[in-house]
C-alpha cells in the first residue's frame, strides 16, 4: 500500500506478449478499461508493483464470426460501447441492452466484456445475458487455452475461475436461432447499479428457453422451473410465441413467481431482499413478454 | 512490446515538466513516456507511473480544463477524447496513453475562439458554475460527431454521464440542439440535394 | 415563454449573454484546485471511519516514512493552534447548547469524518498514502442515529453539555387562539413528514490553498467559499492570526448550494499549518470526502396540523419540528429550522399561529443550509397536508388552494408568524401553471388509465408556494439572535476613460453577479454593460461584504449596486451642472449624458463628467475629486418570491418505478434583470428539489456508518432522469427595493418537492395512498403499493 512501490507498466502489443508477460509476473494487475482498478489505484487502496494494459494487444479485440461453428466471437477487450453497434446488437440483442444500462458513455467506451467477467461483480450487466446464451468464456495463458462456461466461470461474488496468470481471451456465443431480452430495474436510468436484472433467450432450435437473473444471487442465477413453464407456456409451432390463453390462465403470473423464487437475494443499502425477490419476477416476465409476443 | 519504466519516486510532481530534455526512453528503469496531447509530444519523465492521466494532464502538463470531481468515471468533469473516443480522463493510467491522440477541452476549435457547441452554450443559458462545463463541452462535441441528429432522448443519453448541479441540463439540452439544427442546416446549404432529407431537422 | 418586462432603451430585462462564460467554457477559469504553487504541501485529514468512539491514541509515525511525506499532526498537537473553536454564529436562544469544536477531534469522534490527524506531503498521492499510514485506535461508544433516540438522551454524545437537546425554540404568538382555533374547527388534518439528510454535492469538491509570506506574517487564502468575508473574520478568531492579516479570495467557485456557507475544519487547518510550516499549505476535497465532511442539508422530523372550518378555510396552523443537528453546530446550524419557522402558512389566509422546534444532536455529519434551507421543509409539509385538508372538505387541489389563497388585494399582508408579505399575485400563478401543463386532457388521460386499471398510472401533483428570502434585516436578524447584520456593500467608481468600476460584496459561485451587476449599472449610467468591471470575492479588492447566500444577492447587493450608482450620477450631476454653468434641477440625465432641459445642445456625456472628475481642475468649490459612491444598503424587509409548479408523474404500479413526464413552473420573482439567469436557476432549482422527491437521501446504518459515499450510491440526477421542464413567469414588484426584485436563487427548489410526491400519491390515490416518504424510490412506492393492497412485501 505505500508510496514508494515502484510501478512498472506494460503494454503489450500482442497476446503472446501478454501471456509470457503474465507468466513470468502473475502478481501483475491487468488493466482494461480502467473502471475498477484506476478507481482503487486514485484512491491509494491498491498499489500494484506492476501493471499491463491490453490495449494495445489486437486480438482481445472486436468480434467474429468463427467461419467454421458459426459461433459468435467477442473478444476480451470488446468495449460496451461495440455491443451497441448495430451489427452486433443486431446478432445480439440482449447484450446490446444490457450494455446500453451500463453507465454512462464514457464508461461504455472503456469498460470491457473482459473486465465485467474477471470482476465477476453480481451486479455486472453483461453476466445474466452471457449465461442465458449459454456463452463459453476463453481464457489464455502461457499454458495454452482452455474454455470454461460462463456458469462455472463466475464462482462467487467477486470470485472467478482465472488463475493468477490467465486472461478473458473471448466469449463464444453459440448461434443459435433466438428472440433474447435484458431487463434491468435501478434507482435511475442512467449509471446505476442494478436492484436487479433478467436475462430471457427463447431458443427456437432448442425448443426452450432460459432465464438468468443478475444481482440477486453472489453469481448469476438460471431459474430453471421457470424455464420450464415458459416452454410449456410458447406455441413453438407458431414460433415460440406465448399461446393465446397463456395471460388468462395466470402462466406469466407463475412465472414470474417461480423466477422470484429462483433468486437468492440479500438486502444491502441499495436495496432489501424482497424487493429484489419480487421485481426479479416483474422484470423476466416483461422480458419473456416482449420477446414471445 | 512498449515499456514505460519504473518510478521509484516522484520529485516535485508539481513541476511542470521540460519537454526539452533528452530522449530516456529506452532506459527501463528510467520512468519516462511520451503523451500526445492537443497535437503537440509532452515528455512526461519523473512521474509516478500510477498517476491518472487527469493527474498529468492537470498536474504536468498545465491542462486545467478536465475537472477532478469524483477521481471514480460517475461525474463526467475530467471527460477527455483518446484516439477519438470519449473517455473519463481519471480513469485511463497515463503511462499506458502513450501513442495514442488525446484531445481535452483546450484543444477543441482547431484554432478558433470558441466552438460552435461553446458559443451555443453561452446563448443559451447553459453556463452556471461552469465546473461540470468543460467536461460537457468535450463530450458534446464527441456526440455530436458520431451523431449529427440526436434526438432529445439521445441527448439525455449521450450527456448522462456528465453531472451538473446547477443547471438541471434544461439549458444544455437547448444548446445541443441548437447546435444540431444550425449544423444540418450549414450542411443542407452547403449540399442542396440532400437538403430534402434533412429540411425538418435543419429548419431551426 | 418568459415574460419580459421591456424596460425602453435599457438593458434590464434583456437575454444579455454572460460575462462569466468565456473563461469557463474553456477551461481558463481557475478554480482552487486550479492554482498550482511551487513548494506547496498537499494535506491529506485523516478521518474516523466509526460515528462515535474514544480516541485511544493516534499514531502518525508511520506516515513519516512514506517518501514525500514532510509532516503529520494529530489533534492533540495542534490543539495549542487554535485561539477558538469553530464558530457558529446563531445562538438562537441565550441557553443552546453547542459544544466545543476543534478543527481536529483531540479525545472523541462524533461522526464518520471526523478529522482526527493531518498528513502534509509533497504530492496529493503521497499524501493519501501517508494519511492511509496513520494508525488510530478507538473505543467504540453506542451511535446514535435516530432523532427520538437523540431525544431520549439515552446515550449523550457530548458529556459536557449532559443531554442532546441543543435547543427548543417557540414561536407561538397566542396560545389560546390556537386551543380554541383546535377546539372549533370543523377539520382537522395532520402530517407527518420527514425531511431526509441531503448531501449538496456541489460539482466542485470544496478545496483550500493558504499562502503565507512568513516574514511579514500575513496570509492569502484561496477557498472555493460562498463567503469570503465572513471567513475572514471567523478564521481570525479561530486560528488567532490577526484579520488584517488574511485575504481570503473565493477564485471560481464551482457551485455551493449553501454548502459552501461554511467555516470549515479544513481552512483553519490549512491556514495554522500554513503559519506552523511557513509553506503553502492545499487542501482539495474528493467526493467521498464531500459526502462526510462536508455539511448536510434536511434532516427534520415534521408534525403540522391544520384546523379547518367546514368550507376548507384554514383557521389554524399548528407545527411541531424535531431538528437534526448531527454532531456539532457549524455557522448556522441551528439557524435553519427558523429560516422556515415562519412559513409553515405558506401561501394562506391564516390568522392563527403555533410552531415549536427541537433540535437535537446525533452521531453523523453536521448538518447547515442547503439549497432553500428551512424554507424547503416549511413549504413540503403545508403544501402536502393541505391536500389531506382537500380530501376531507372533497374539493381538489386547486379548489382548496383558492379558498385559502392570500387575495392579490392584501398586500402587504401580515402573517400570524409576524412577518409582511410585500407583494404577492398567488392565484394568477394557480391559474397560469394549470392553463400550461394541459390539466384537462391530464385528468382524463387519469380516468382512462383508472378504468383500465393500466399498470402505469398518471398523477398530478401541485404545489404553490411563497418563500421570504433577500437575508435580511439586519434587526430582524437581531430579534432571531444571528451574530451579523444582513446588508450588502456596494462601490460604483467611473474611471478616466469612462469605464466604470463596480466592487461588490457578493460573491457568486455560479449566479452571474457580474453580468447582472453590470446590466444594472449599464441602465442606471446609459453605458454598455461591457463598459462595467464587477471585482468581488477578495477582501482586500471588496473589504466590505456579507457574500452570497439565502437568495440575497440581488435583492440586498443588487440594490446596494443601485444605490451606489445613483450617488455616482448624483455627484456627477453637481460636476456637469458646474461645467455647463447651469443649475442642477435644470439638467437632465438620459442616454448617458447630462443635459439642459430644453435645450439638448447643452450637453455633457458622462465620460467627460468623468474625466473632469478625474482631473479635477474644474470642480465646484469643496467638491472631492472623482466618481465614486458606495452604499451599505440593509434590507427593510425581506422579498417573498412565489409561484405554482405542477407535475406529472406516471408511477409503474409493478415495479413502483416513478417517471417524471412534465414538468411546469410559473415563478415570480419580481422584476427580471436577466431572465436567461432567472431560466437558469428556477431550472436548476426545480431539479434539486425533484431531486430530493425521488433520488436523493444520505443513508447511515443503525452504527452511523455512513453508505452513500459515492455519486454512484447518492443519486445525483443525470440528465436521462428528467424531462423538459415547462417554465413561464408572472412579474409582480417588490415594493421594498427601488429595482423591485425578489430573490430567485432556491424557489425552485422551494416549491418542487411537494408537486412531485404531490402528483404520487394522487397516481395512487385510489389505492388509498395519500403518503409517500422521500425518496419515492422504486422499493418505497412498491412497498406503498403492495401494502395498500393487503399483499405481505415478503421478506427473505
Amino acid at each position: 500500500m505505500s508510496y514508494d512501490c515502484a510501478v512498472s507498466v506494460r503494454v503489450p502489443d500482442s497476446l503472446e506478449e501478454l501471456v509470457t508477460g503474465l507468466a513470468a509476473d502473475p502478481g501483475c494487475e491487468l488493466l482494461a478499461g480502467g473502471t475498477d482498478l484506476m478507481v482503487e489505484i486514485n484512491f491509494g487502496r491498491r498499489r500494484p508493483a506492476s501493471i499491463m494494459s491490453l490495449s494495445r494487444v489486437t486480438e482481445l479485440k472486436g468480434w467474429s464470426e468463427d467461419a467454421a461453428t458459426g459461433e459468435l466471437v467477442l473478444g476480451g477487450a470488446l468495449t460496451y460501447t461495440e455491443m451497441l453497434q448495430p451489427d452486433l446488437a443486431g446478432r445480439l440483442p440482449a447484450l446490446a441492452q444490457a450494455a446500453r444500462t451500463v453507465g454512462s458513455p464514457q464508461i461504455r467506451n472503456a469498460g470491457t466484456l473482459g473486465g465485467n467477467l474477471a470482476t465477476a461483480s453480481p451486479a455486472g450487466d453483461t453476466l445474466p445475458v452471457l449465461v442465458a446464451l449459454d456463452a463459453v468464456v476463453v481464457v489464455e495463458s502461457a499454458d495454452g487455452r482452455r474454455e470454461v462456461p460462463v456458469g462455472d466461470f463466475v464462482t462467487g461474488a467477486k470470485r472467478t475461475a482465472l488463475r493468477p496468470h490467465d486472461v478473458v481471451h473471448s466469449v463464444r456465443v453459440p448461434t443459435r436461432r433466438t428472440r433474447q431480452e435484458f431487463l434491468k430495474v435501478g434507482t435511475r436510468n442512467a449509471m446505476v447499479i442494478a436492484v436487479c436484472s433478467a436475462a430471457v433467450v427463447v431458443d427456437l432450435d432448442s425448443c426452450s428457453v432460459r432465464v438468468a437473473l443478475g444481482s440477486v444471487g453472489p453469481v448469476p442465477l438460471r431459474a430453471h422451473e421457470a424455464e420450464e413453464l415458459a416452454g410449456e407456456v410458447l406455441d413453438w409451432d407458431a414460433g415460440g410465441v406465448l399461446a393465446g390463453d397463456a395471460h388468462r390462465d395466470g402462466a406469466l403470473e407463475r412465472f414470474a413467481g417461480l423466477v422470484s423464487a429462483a433468486s437468492r437475494p440479500i438486502d444491502d443499502h441499495r436495496s432489501t431482499a424482497a424487493y429484489r425477490r419480487h421485481a426479479v419476477g416483474v422484470c423476466a416476465r416483461r422480458a419473456l413478454e416482449r420477446v414471445a409476443a | 512490446m512498449t515499456t514505460a519504466g519504473r518510478a521509484d519516486q516522484p520529485d516535485q510532481p508539481d513541476q511542470p515538466d521540460q519537454p526539452d530534455q533528452p530522449d530516456q526512453a529506452d532506459q527501463p528503469d528510467q520512468c519516462s513516456y511520451t503523451l500526445s496531447v492537443n497535437g503537440q509530444e509532452h515528455e512526461l519523465r519523473g512521474a509516478w507511473m500510477g498517476e491518472s492521466l487527469l493527474y498529468v494532464l492537470r498536474n504536468r502538463l498545465g491542462l486545467p480544463g478536465a475537472k477532478n470531481a469524483c477521481e471514480q468515471g460517475e461525474c463526467g468533469s475530467c471527460s477527455v477524447l483518446v484516439d477519438g473516443e470519449l473517455v473519463c480522463s481519471c480513469l485511463v493510467l497515463a503511462a499506458t496513453a502513450g501513442g495514442r491522440e488525446i484531445v481535452t477541452v483546450e484543444g477543441l476549435g482547431a484554432g478558433e475562439r470558441f466552438t460552435d457547441v461553446q458559443v451555443a452554450f453561452t446563448e443559451t443559458g447553459a453556463v452556471q458554475c461552469g465546473f461540470c462545463t468543460p467536461g460537457l463541452i468535450v463530450t458534446v462535441h464527441d456526440l455530436l460527431e458520431r451523431n449529427p441528429r440526436p434526438s432529445e432522448l439521445e441527448i439525455r443519453e449521450a450527456i448522462s454521464g456528465n453531472l451538473c448541479r446547477c443547471t438541471g441540463y434544461g439549458r444544455i439540452l437547448e444548446a445541443v440542439e441548437t447546435v444540431r439544427d444550425a449544423r444540418l442546416a450549414a450542411a443542407s446549404r452547403a449540399a442542396p440535394v440532400a437538403a430534402g432529407a434533412t429540411r425538418q431537422e435543419g429548419a431551426g | 415563454m418568459t415574460a419580459t418586462q421591456a424596460a425602453p432603451g435599457g438593458v434590464l430585462g434583456q437575454r444579455l449573454l454572460r460575462k462569466e462564460d468565456p473563461a469557463l467554457l474553456t477551461g481558463e477559469a481557475q478554480f482552487v484546485a486550479d492554482l498550482n504553487v511551487p513548494g506547496a504541501l498537499h494535506a491529506v485529514i485523516v478521518r474516523s471511519p466509526v460515528a462515535h468512539a474514544r480516541i485511544l491514541s493516534v499514531d502518525v509515525s508511520p506516515a513519516m516514512s512514506v517518501p514525500g511525506v514532510v509532516a503529520a499532526f494529530t489533534g492533540k498537537d495542534l490543539e495549542g493552534e487554535w485561539a477558538g473553536p469553530l464558530p457558529c454564529a446563531w445562538p438562537v436562544t441565550p441557553d443552546m447548547k453547542s459544544p466545543a469544536h476543534l478543527p481536529l477531534a483531540t479525545d472523541k469522534v462524533c461522526y464518520a469524518g471526523d478529522g482526527v490527524a493531518v498528513v502534509l506531503a509533497t504530492s496529493e498521492y503521497a499524501a493519501r498514502d501517508g494519511g492511509d499510514a496513520v494508525a488510530v485506535e478507538y473505543d467504540p461508544l453506542p451511535a446514535v442515529v435516530d432523532l427520538d433516540d437523540a431525544r431520549s438522551d439515552r446515550v449523550v454524545i457530548h458529556d459536557e453539555l449532559g443531554t442532546n437537546t441543543s435547543y427548543v425554540w417557540e414561536l407561538t404568538p397566542d396560545q389560546a387562539a390556537v386551543d380554541a382555533a383546535f377546539a372549533d374547527a370543523a377539520h382537522t388534518v395532520h402530517g407527518h413528514y420527514v425531511q431526509q439528510r441531503l448531501i449538496p454535492s456541489a460539482i466542485e469538491p470544496r478545496g483550500v490553498l493558504v499562502i503565507p509570506q512568513p516574514f511579514n506574517g500575513e496570509y492569502t487564502l484561496y477557498s472555493a467559499t460562498q463567503i469570503p468575508h465572513i471567513l475572514k473574520v471567523m478564521l481570525a478568531l479561530t486560528v488567532g492570526v490577526p484579520e488584517t492579516a488574511i485575504r481570503v479570495i473565493a477564485p471560481a467557485v464551482g457551485g455551493g448550494f449553501g454548502s459552501k456557507l461554511n467555516v470549515y475544519a479544513e481552512e483553519a487547518l490549512a491556514l495554522a499549518l500554513a503559519r506552523k510550516m511557513r509553506r503553502p499549505i492545499r487542501w482539495i476535497e474528493t467526493r467521498s470526502e464531500a459526502t462526510q465532511a462536508t455539511i448536510q442539508g434536511r434532516g427534520q422530523i415534521q408534525d403540522i396540523e391544520l384546523a379547518a372550518d367546514a368550507e376548507g378555510r384554514i383557521t389554524a396552523v399548528r407545527v411541531k419540528l424535531l431538528a437534526d443537528m448531527g454532531a456539532y453546530l457549524q455557522l448556522v446550524t441551528p439557524g435553519v429550522p427558523l429560516l422556515g419557522a415562519f412559513l409553515y402558512s405558506g401561501v394562506y389566509d391564516v390568522p392563527v399561529y403555533s410552531f415549536s422546534c427541537t433540535s437535537v444532536f446525533t452521531n453523523m455529519t453536521p448538518t447547515d443550509a442547503y439549497r432553500g434551507a428551512g424554507r424547503p421543509e416549511a413549504t413540503y409539509a403545508i403544501e402536502r397536508v393541505i391536500e389531506d385538508l382537500a380530501r376531507a372538505v372533497g374539493v381538489d387541489s386547486a379548489e382548496i388552494r383558492r379558498r385559502n389563497f392570500i387575495k392579490a388585494e392584501q398586500f402587504p399582508y401580515s402573517s400570524a408568524a409576524g412577518l409582511v408579505y410585500d407583494s404577492g399575485a398567488y392565484e394568477q400563478a394557480l391559474d397560469r401553471a394549470l392553463e400550461l401543463s394541459g390539466m384537462d386532457g391530464l385528468r382524463a388521460e387519469q380516468a382512462r388509465r383508472r378504468e383500465s386499471g393500466d399498470r402505469v398510472q398518471l398523477g398530478i401533483g401541485i404545489s404553490s408556494y411563497m418563500e421570504m428570502c433577500g437575508l435580511a434585516p439586519s434587526r430582524v436578524l437581531a430579534s432571531l439572535n444571528y451574530t451579523a447584520g444582513g446588508w450588502e456593500a456596494a462601490t460604483v467608481r467611473l474611471l478616466p476613460t469612462g469605464k466604470v468600476q463596480v466592487v461588490t460584496g457578493t460573491s457568486p459561485h455560479g449566479q452571474g453577479h457580474e453580468t447582472s451587476w453590470s446590466m444594472i449599472v449599464a441602465d442606471r449610467l446609459g453605458v454598455g454593460p461591457e463598459d462595467v468591471e464587477v471585482l468581488h470575492s477578495d477582501t482586500a479588492i471588496a473589504p466590505y461584504g456579507l457574500d452570497t447566500y439565502g437568495s440575497r444577492s440581488l435583492s440586498v447587493g443588487g440594490v446596494a449596486v443601485a444605490i451606489a450608482t445613483d450617488r455616482v450620477i448624483a455627484k456627477a450631476k453637481a460636476i456637469a451642472a458646474h461645467q455647463l454653468e447651469i443649475a442642477e434641477e435644470d439638467l437632465e440625465f438620459r442616454d448617458g449624458a447630462f443635459t439642459a432641459k430644453g435645450t439638448p445642445e447643452r450637453s455633457m456625456p458622462l465620460g467627460a463628467v468623468a474625466f473632469e472628475a478625474f482631473t479635477a481642475h474644474n470642480l465646484p468649490d469643496g467638491l472631492e475629486p472623482n466618481l465614486e459612491a458606495s452604499s451599505h444598503f440593509d434590507p427593510p424587509n425581506f422579498t417573498f418570491p412565489f409561484g405554482t409548479h405542477v407535475c406529472v408523474v406516471e408511477v409503474d404500479t409493478e415495479t413502483g418505478l416513478v417517471s417524471l413526464r412534465s414538468y411546469t413552473a410559473v415563478d415570480d420573482c419580481g422584476v427580471q434583470v436577466n431572465p436567461l439567469i432567472v431560466e437558469g436557476q428556477v431550472h436548476g432549482g426545480i431539479t434539486q428539489g425533484v431531486a430530493q422527491a425521488l433520488f436523493e437521501e444520505a443513508v447511515y446504518d443503525e452504527d452511523g456508518n455512513p453508505k452513500t459515499t459515492t455519486l454512484m450510491d447518492y443519486l445525483v440526477p443525470a440528465a436521462s432522469e428528467l424531462p423538459s421542464y415547462v417554465t413561464d413567469s408572472t412579474v409582480t414588484p417588490s415594493p421594498t427595493n427601488l429595482l423591485g426584485v425578489k430573490g430567485i436563487g432556491e424557489a425552485g427548489t422551494i416549491g418542487s418537492a411537494p408537486a412531485v410526491i404531490n402528483a404520487i400519491c394522487d397516481a395512487l390515490a385510489p389505492l388509498g395512498i395519500h403518503d409517500m416518504a422521500m425518496p419515492a424510490t422504486p422499493e418505497r412506492v412498491w412497498r406503498s403499493i403492495s401494502e395498500a393492497r393487503g399483499e405481505e412485501a415478503k421478506g427473505s
